[in-house]
This record gives structure tokens, C-alpha cells and sequence, in this order.
């Protein structure tokens, strides 16, 4: 029994030495430093963790390059840019603690920076560190950069004459600076880019770098390209050369949209069939649709039709003063055939410069009242004499 | 052109007016008027008038707006008293009637003399007429069969008196009695008849209105009329294949040709020869002189030469000194009257005599 309290009072006490560290790990307001330090000072957080500040730089971008040791922890340099925010410069502690920087503001020299980390920890001591020593230091350790690229554009698909934005991110991820980057970029054919970099600034350990470019697209014929992988060439500080490569991307380049009226014209003739009674009426009807991506100016409308073929109402070559695009204009139009045989309707729509065209068959054939017309042509008469003798014997009838 | 009503009174005025109307649809035939028009040689207007709605019914020639129903019943019984009557109540409508068709200078009154609608209208018509019209009013009065009866006897002798009275341009007869002899029965008669005077009357109408080689016009003709005691007839006569003009013109006189049994060359007054024919048959000289040697008979004759394609035809008219077939008919009439007032006596006292039987009694029951 006495083993068991033993072992649960000494979990006990090891939960209660942990909380704080799990706490701080998780309160990131929690400020162990937050001031500035000069390049070449430095501060002690609870007498095991030193940072110090190698240098600050503004240009490009406003960053400050930090050394940090710890028990148990090789040296490590971090460069942290403003505004970055202190998520992304973690550093963990032998025990597992985590504190983090965060940069406010860089001037000159001098740095402002934070560090957040557990609450109960403190800074233990400000020191000055000696160039030449930290140097010696850092020359002697092997230093690596490794360079990461990656390529991305604002958009997949681009149209003649149009712009695509590439972005390369670029991230060191060893230990070392790396420098004398160049930065060969592909192209495609009939393509230029604008403001490409073809050598970069140093990048130090940790850091990363943003660098865009326009692409142009002048004089490419539309289709699919791929856009070739970007090779870096770099070399560490001491004097190694390094490359790397992005990967390849896809790039679509399309026609370049030409705004125009484009129109088209269709002919309707109703009938079972597309048989017409000669004499009988049947109508035809015409619809003209811009297909195109621009209004139309003034639009007519010519016919062409078999002589035999009359037109008995509504008008059948009409102007409109415009068609928007993906609009349409119809009408119907009245017809008769009086010969019988196959008749073909062609209209022609008419704009700018331009000319669609549209025709339609239909068959004619004599109705069955034709059959009987010689018949009937032959009782006419013999009807008006019955009418004449009837008149006539009306007219003798008392 | 000449303007000139036909009026057909009666059932036989009627149907000589349909007659006529037949005739001046040329050679055509029963069926002429369904496709065919009237050929009047003149500005021709007909009407039949009747009180038998059934007498103008079987008219067949005749327009129905050409017939005009006078409303009594279905005639006048041939009761001429009740006709006279009937056309005084109807006057002004028979009047109006005749006056749609416009104005005449000739008008002719066909109609029997013995029948009932007919025999009393003409007197009183001409009167209206004469009245009404600056025209010439030729009467063709139709004698009846002499065995028709003693009533139609009376009327006619009453008809023809009071005709005369009215003194009409003219009285032609056409006699049943005398033109039966050239018929079969009475229907053909009747029809024969009717065509007879239906085709000399058009001839009439033809010779007055046309332009002719020797003229005779309406003048002349009013001249015959009022020749004699102003009653006449019509002659006529078709020339042979191998007659000549003369013997046409002496055919048309000819007891045979006439409408009235008349001795022309004894008791003619004046005349009127109508001559029509191809020219190569009319011998004007020859004419001349037969009508020279004609005028020493008969009196003044008129001529007339009318140049149609055909063989010659000859239509001649006549008036009257004296009329001796109608003191005949006349003394008939007498007879007959007295014969029927007589009988009409004696039924009327066999009856009273028979009702004697009864005087001063009474019926008991």
C-alpha cells in the first residue's frame, strides 16, 4: 500500500510541475521579453536559453536574424520577419517548453521584438556578445541552406494578350545562408515577362523570400504549355553551390476574345411533313440569333423566294435596328405555293459587313379538290344555265 | 321607234297576247324563252289582264310581271254587268298598271267579244285610254263560236255596240266561226287562231316601225281605220314557190287569208297592203298597179314595201262599209235574247203556276 501512495503522490507533484509549461505553451500573450535589443546583445531566459540579435536588415523586407541556444540544443539562427507573427518562429526547449519571437520593429541596429513563452519564466540576464566571438562561432559550425521554390500563378488559363502573375516562395529550410541565388526562369515562346529577378538577395536559414513577376502574353498561339521548372543556383557561406527546382505548371492560353455580333438565321416551315397544299396558306417562321458577344448595328432581312411562292401576310424581309447578344428576333410569315413540286425559301440576314444564310424545303402537292377541278370547271356552265333557266322560268311563272 | 302596248283582255285576249309573245321569239320553239329574247320589232309592252287568276296561270310566253290579276273571285261568269263593275272598282290599279310601261303611240286592245272579264273591260278601257293617251286604239275583237251559247251571243252583240260608242281608231274582227272551217277541232282552231292573229299583228308592228321602200306609217293607217264605219279585218298571204307579187297581194284579199268573212271588194272602205319580202320578187311597178287596179274596188289603198330576205308576204287591212256577217251575228243575238226571254217567261209562269197549287194554304203539321 505504501508503494501506491508513493507512486500517486510523486504523479501528483510531476502534473503540478508540468501545468505551467502546458499553460504557457498555450498563452501566447504571456510576454518573457518584449523590448529592444541592439545587434550584438543579447538576454538569458531562466539561465539555460540565450537569443541574441546577429543583425537586422529593412530592405526588402524588415527582418532581424536571431541566435539561439539552449541546454542540450544546438545553435540556431532565425530570421524573423515583421509581422510574421510569433507562430512561425517556434523555438522548442530540451524540456519541451516552446517560446516564440516575434518581431514589432526594426530600425537601424536595434530590434523590437517579443517573447512569449511560459509565464512563469523570466529574463535572467542582458549581455553583451563579442562579434568576433559569435563569428568564430558561426564559422566554425556547418552551415547548409537548402532552398525550397515554389511557383504559382494567379490564374490557369489566360487569353492573348492578357497577363498571368507568377509568384515564386522561396523558403531556406537548412541551416545556412544561402546566396548568390540566380533565379533562371523559363519562358514560352512568344511570351515575356516583366520584372523577373534573375538573382536574389541572401536568404538566411529559415527564411523565406516572395518575388513576383508579370508574364505576358503577346504572340503565343492559344493551347496548353507547360511552363518548364525554375532552376535556383546558390551557394552557402562557405562558397558551396546548391540548386534547386521548382516543379513544372500548366499554363492554358486562349484565343484572345474578339468582341463581334455574330448572326444566325433559321427557317421554320410548318406543315405535317414539310408538304404544302398548292393555293393553301402555310407559315414560315424566321428566327435571327445573335450568337456573337457584341450588339449588332442596323440588321436585314433579304428573301429569296420560288417564283410560284407568294407572300400572303406579314412582312418577310423586315429591319431591326440592333440584336444583343444571346438575344433574338422572330416573326411568322404567311405563305402560299401554287405550283406543285419542290420549293427551297432562302433568306439571307444581313449586318455591317457580314451575311448569314438560311433555306428550307418543303414539298407542294395538289390538293384533292384540284383533282376535281376540270370537273367543276365543267359544271360551272352547266350551273349557270340551270341558274339562267330557273331565272328564266321564275321569270314565266305566275 | 315606235311605242306600242298590246293589252290581252280575258281568256282569249290573253292567250292571243301570249300568242304574240310566242311569235316574237322568232322560230325558237316552246323552249325559245329560256335562252332566247323577244325580237319585238318595236318598242313593244304587253300586259294581260284578267280576273281569272287561272286563265293568266296557263299563260306561257308571257312575263308574270306582264300579267295582271284584276281580283274578283275566278272571273266574271261572263256576267259583263258584274265585268263592268269589277273594272270600275279596279280602275285606278289597272290604269296605274299600264302606266308603269311609259307612254304609247299605238295601243291595241285584244279580247273576246262574248266573254265575261274582256267583253266588258275593252269599252270601258278604251274610254280610260282615250282618256289618258294621245294614242292610237286599234280594238281586235275575236267573235265567238255561233254555238257557244245566247249569252255569249248577247255580250258579244253588246261588246261590238258599245265599242263602237267609244269609238276607238279602229275595230278589227277576227271571227271563230268563219276561221274554224280552217281548223280541225276547236283546240287547233283555238291555236290556230290565236297564231293568226298573233303574227299578223307583229307583221303590223314590223311594217309601221321600219324603214321601208314604200312607206306606210302610222298615219296611214289611221287613215284606213277611220275608213267605213270604222270596223275592219286582216288579210294575208304567203306567195308559192312560183307566185308572183301580184298574185300575193290578191291572195291577202282572198276570203281564204282574212279573219272575217267580208266581200272586200264589195264592202271595202280603205286599205292598207304591207308587202315584205326579198327585193328580187318585188316588182315595184307591178305592185304599183295592182294596187291601182285594187283602189278601184276596194278604195284607197295604202302600200307599203318592206325589203326582208324570203318569199313575199302580204299583210292587208281593211275597213268596212258594211259588215254584213254582223247583222247576221246581231239578229242571232236578237234572236236569242228574245228567245231566252221568252223561255225565261214561260219558266217564270210554269213556276207561279205551280206555286198556284198552294196559294191560300198553309202547311199542317
Amino acid at each position: 500500500m505504501n508503494g501506491v501512495r508513493i507512486l500517486v503522490i510523486a504523479t501528483f507533484f510531476v502534473f503540478v510541475l508540468m501545468t505551467p509549461v502546458v499553460v504557457a505553451s498555450g498563452n501566447d500573450s504571456y510576454y518573457i521579453f518584449d523590448n529592444e535589443l541592439q545587434v550584438n546583445e543579447g538576454i538569458t531566459i531562466e539561465t539555460s536559453i540565450h537569443i541574441e540579435v546577429v543583425e537586422v536588415k529593412r530592405i526588402p523586407l524588415e527582418r532581424a536574424k536571431f541566435r539561439i541556444t539552449s541546454y542540450q540544443r544546438p545553435e540556431r539562427m532565425i530570421t524573423v520577419f515583421k509581422e510574421d507573427g510569433p507562430q512561425a518562429n517556434r523555438y522548442e526547449t530540451y524540456s519541451g517548453a516552446s517560446i516564440y519571437l516575434d518581431v514589432i520593429g526594426v530600425y537601424s541596429d536595434s530590434v523590437q521584438f517579443r517573447v512569449s513563452g511560459p509565464s512563469n519564466w523570466r529574463v535572467t540576464d542582458y549581455y553583451d556578445v563579442d562579434p568576433e566571438e559569435g563569428g568564430g562561432e558561426v564559422d566554425e559550425a556547418v552551415t547548409v541552406p537548402k532552398l525550397k521554390i515554389t511557383r504559382t500563378l494567379d490564374i490557369s488559363s489566360v487569353q492573348q494578350g492578357q497577363t498571368a502573375k507568377v509568384t515564386f516562395k522561396i523558403k531556406n529550410d537548412g541551416n545556412g545562408t544561402a546566396s548568390e541565388i540566380e533565379l533562371d526562369e523559363p519562358t514560352i515562346k512568344g511570351a515575356y515577362r516583366e520584372g523577373c529577378p534573375t538573382t536574389l538577395d541572401d536568404i538566411a536559414a529559415g527564411a523565406t523570400e516572395r518575388v513576383s513577376y508579370d508574364l505576358k502574353i503577346v504572340d503565343v498561339e492559344p493551347g496548353t504549355y507547360e511552363l518548364n521548372p525554375t532552376l535556383l543556383n546558390y551557394k552557402s557561406e562557405s562558397g558551396t553551390s546548391y540548386s534547386s527546382e521548382s516543379s513544372s505548371n500548366v499554363l492554358v492560353i486562349v484565343a484572345e476574345e474578339v468582341l463581334a455580333p455574330e448572326l444566325e438565321i433559321k427557317l421554320t416551315i410548318e406543315s405535317d411533313d414539310d408538304v404544302i397544299i398548292c393555293g393553301e396558306r402555310f407559315s414560315v417562321t424566321v428566327r435571327i440569333d445573335n450568337t456573337g458577344n457584341a450588339t449588332t448595328g442596323r440588321i436585314t432581312v433579304k428573301s429569296h423566294l420560288p417564283d410560284d411562292v407568294r407572300v400572303a401576310g406579314g412582312e418577310i424581309d423586315p429591319v431591326y435596328e440592333s440584336i444583343k447578344p444571346g438575344d433574338y428576333e422572330e416573326y411568322e410569315v404567311t405563305m402560299i405555293a401554287y405550283e406543285p413540286g419542290k420549293h427551297v425559301i432562302k433568306m439571307d440576314v444581313l449586318w455591317a459587313d457580314e451575311e448569314a444564310s438560311a433555306s428550307a424545303e418543303f414539298w407542294a402537292e395538289r390538293s384533292g379538290f384540284d383533282k376535281y377541278y376540270i370537273y367543276i370547271l365543267a359544271a360551272i356552265p352547266i350551273v349557270l344555265i340551270l341558274l339562267w333557266l330557273i331565272k328564266r322560268r321564275r321569270e314565266y311563272s305566275f | 321607234m315606235l311605242n306600242i302596248l298590246i293589252l290581252g283582255l280575258g281568256q282569249c285576249g290573253n292567250r292571243v297576247l301570249d300568242a304574240v309573245n310566242h311569235e316574237a321569239f322568232g322560230s325558237g320553239g316552246t323552249f325559245a324563252k329560256y335562252y332566247s329574247r323577244q325580237k319585238f320589232p318595236a318598242s313593244v309592252k304587253t300586259i294581260a289582264i284578267n280576273t281569272a287568276i287561272n286563265d293568266l296561270k296557263g299563260l306561257t310566253d308571257t312575263r308574270a310581271k306582264d300579267r295582271f290579276h284584276v281580283p274578283h273571285l275566278h272571273g266574271v261568269g261572263a256576267n259583263r254587268a258584274l265585268g263592268k263593275k269589277v273594272f270600275d272598282d279596279n280602275k285606278e290599279q289597272i290604269m296605274s298598271e299600264i302606266d308603269k310601261r311609259g307612254s304609247f303611240e299605238l295601243i291595241f286592245i285584244i279580247t273576246s267579244a262574248a266573254g265575261g272579264s274582256g267583253s266588258s273591260f275593252a269599252p270601258l278601257l278604251v274610254k280610260e285610254l282615250k282618256k289618258a293617251y294621245n294614242a292610237q286604239i286599234i280594238c281586235i275583237a275575236v267573235l265567238p263560236f255561233r254555238e257557244e251559247g245566247s249569252i255569249f251571243l248577247q255580250n258579244t252583240a253588246f261588246c261590238i255596240r258599245e265599242l263602237v260608242a267609244e269609238s276607238p281608231n279602229g275595230i278589227l274582227l277576227v271571227d271563230n266561226q268563219y276561221l274554224k272551217k280552217y281548223a280541225g277541232d276547236i283546240k287547233s282552231a283555238y291555236d290556230k287562231i290565236n297564231i293568226s292573229v298573233a303574227r299578223r299583228v307583229l307583221f303590223l308592228i314590223e311594217a309601221l316601225n321600219s324603214e321601208m321602200l314604200m312607206v306606210t306609217d302610222l298615219g296611214d293607217l289611221k287613215t284606213v281605220m277611220n275608213g267605213g264605219i270604222g270596223i275592219g279585218t286582216m288579210g294575208y298571204y304567203e306567195a308559192g314557190k312560183d307566185g308572183t307579187i301580184k298574185s300575193a297581194i290578191l291572195g291577202s284579199f282572198k276570203p281564204s287569208g282574212l279573219l272575217f268573212p267580208a266581200n272586200v271588194y264589195n264592202e271595202g272602205a280603205r286599205a292598207m297592203l304591207i308587202i315584205k319580202g326579198d327585193k328580187k320578187y318585188l316588182d315595184l311597178d307591178l305592185i304599183t298597179k295592182t294596187v291601182e287596179e285594187l283602189s278601184t274596188d276596194v278604195g284607197q289603198v295604202f302600200k307599203g314595201v318592206l325589203i326582208k330576205k324570203g318569199r313575199p308576204k302580204v299583210l292587208s287591212l281593211f275597213t268596212l262599209n258594211s259588215v254584213p256577217e254582223l247583222e247576221n251575228l246581231y239578229a242571232a243575238a236578237a234572236d236569242a235574247i228574245r228567245f231566252e226571254m221568252d223561255k225565261r217567261e214561260q219558266s217564270k209562269k210554269q213556276l207561279d203556276d205551280a206555286f198556284a197549287h198552294i196559294d191560300e194554304l198553309e202547311p199542317i203539321y
